[in-house]
């Protein structure tokens, strides 16, 4: 056992901190400062994809697929449970423990996958951006490099503390999918209904249906989100103390995703209500604008434009982190970017490559989105195991941080459906035909 | 640790930011070598190839479709 070398410049400063009387204004202040990752973590999962696929889910099976937000609920939550204890017992990156613990060929493989598939969501969240915006007549030449260059900013500054704060108000702006669900006057009873009750859509069990249903998990539980919140968690050097505000900030932050999830569903069913059909959600917010209002029209493009930022930040940063640990720099938001200057050119040239890809003419973006499903059906189940299996390793975690029976019971299962799905999705994407 | 008692007052709690707190001893891999084979792990690094094979070979059957081979073939 060791001091990690990230926390030796700590020891040198005196420790500060406030003074507080009552006891749960200590436990206010303490959750108030451990916050963040949770949430966050959470939040960006509801990136442009995510809100394509739940409007989707919307536009075309109405509220039928409620429910299955309640059952991905508690998933999200013990997945990245696992996470955020094994961040704060180690103090260290997922890419560096799976690297230190299984070996060069699995730490290359898993760093090889996470790489390519986060680029490839990078794509997708320009090509998200460019679509908004453009329906909002700013052109993408001006769009997508302003969002390049003011998601650098977000980060060279030399403070965690900054960027987060920064990226827990773009995660708190998502608050307004709720008044636009509101503003589009859904059912509530039948909403009530059909998030506790399965139905059936009309048409019975499609391709489509089975597609969509695979979709919504994989969108859910994304293959970034393990190596972005243990990051995340070594980053902000959460100590042992703080596990049970980590895990309360990860349950709000799952229920505020699966909420702000629901919200886009019914912005979506509003679509399906009025029998419009739509590729993206651009389209379907220029569609419903003249039934529905300038509020929603422009709140959709806007919140998606959001969506593709808090994802784009947190995925290019998940990439810096994990490639930075593994190579040995210094990885970390609190260097200046002279004092860390690979784990800063990793994030800007993810960030830089993506934007430039999008604006190349005739760009194959089905072919990218494609390819992210795929590759995120690849690398999702494998790096979910390594996170099963280092939760396991009482040599390394000693009997203190190691998975409980119950919590080995719950997780295997859900490996197992993941696995299930992953092969599935991948099936369906890869043998289109295998299925007919 | 993130809160403790003011050694000078048992009704005050000192509330420390993660950042500026002292160091912890965290768990480390140092000296631990490669994880331990056990039979779960194995099953696990058994089962996760597997996978990955027939994912690969899925990948290169779309290849060979989409290449126009798999269909002179039949």
């Amino acid at each position: 056992m060791r001091i990690e070398e990230a926390q030796l410049d700590a020891t040198l400063a005196p420790v500060e901190g406030v003074l507080i009387r009552r006891a749960w204004q200590k436990h206010l202040l303490t959750f108030l400062m451990v916050f963040g990752p949770g949430l966050i973590v959470m939040e960006a999962d509801n990136d442009a994809g995510a809100v394509s696929t739940y409007m989707q889910a919307g536009g075309q099976y109405g509220l039928h697929l409620l429910w299955l937000l309640i059952v991905l609920l508690p998933i999200c939550y013990f997945v990245q449970e696992m996470v955020a204890r094994l961040g704060i017992a180690t103090g260290k990156g997922h890419a560096a423990m799976i690297y230190e613990r299984f070996g060069k060929w699995w730490g290359r493989f898993s760093l090889l996958d996470l790489l390519a598939v986060n680029f490839l969501t990078l794509i997708t969240e320009f090509a998200a951006i460019s679509l908004a915006l453009s329906a909002l007549g700013v052109s993408p030449w001006i769009s997508v490099p302003v969002s390049a260059l003011g998601l650098t900013l977000m980060v060279v500054t030399g403070s965690y503390l900054r960027w987060e704060r920064i990226v827990i108000a773009l995660c708190l702006m998502d608050i307004t999918w709720f008044a636009l669900a509101y503003v589009v006057h859904p059912d509530w009873t039948a909403v009530a209904r059909a998030t506790v009750i399965p139905t059936m859509p009309k048409g019975g069990i499609t391709n489509n249906l089975v597609f969509l249903v695979i979709a919504i998990i994989g969108t859910t539980i994304a293959p970034w989100q393990l190596f972005f919140q243990q990051s995340c968690v070594a980053e902000k050097r959460l100590r042992f103390a703080d596990l049970k505000w980590a895990r309360l900030d990860t349950l709000i932050g799952a229920i505020f995703t699966v909420l702000v999830a629901g919200a886009m569903m019914l912005v979506g069913n509003y679509g399906y209500q009025h029998r419009i059909g739509f590729e993206d959600p651009a389209q379907l917010a220029v569609a419903i604008g003249p039934i529905a209002g300038r509020f929603v029209r422009n709140g959709v493009l806007l919140l998606m434009v959001n969506a593709a930022v808090l994802g784009t930040t947190a995925i290019s940063l998940a990439s810096a982190w994990a490639y930075g640990e593994v190579k040995g720099w210094e990885h970390s938001l609190h260097k200046k970017p002279r004092e860390a200057p690979g784990f800063y050119a990793t994030y800007i040239g993810c960030v830089g490559a993506a934007a430039a890809i999008v604006l190349i003419p005739h760009v194959p973006l089905q072919l990218v989105i494609i390819s992210v499903q795929v590759f995120a059906g690849v690398i999702l189940p494998s790096a979910i195991i390594f996170l099963q299996l280092l939760l396991n390793d009482r040599d390394l975690l000693g009997d203190r941080w190691v998975n409980r029976p119950w919590n080995n019971y719950i997780n295997w299962t859900i490996i197992v459906v993941l696995f299930a799905l992953s092969l599935l999705l991948a099936a369906q994407v890869m043998l289109p035909n295998l299925f007919a | 640790m993130a809160t403790m008692h003011n050694s000078y007052s048992p009704e005050c709690f000192r509330v420390v930011h993660p950042l500026r707190d002292v160091p912890e001893q965290k768990c480390s891999s140092d000296g631990l070598g490669p994880i331990a084979m056990t039979r779960p792990v194995r099953i696990s690094l058994t089962v996760l190839r597997g996978y990955l094979i027939v994912m690969t070979l899925m990948l290169g059957y779309h290849v060979l479709d989409m290449a126009g081979v798999v269909h002179v073939l039949r």
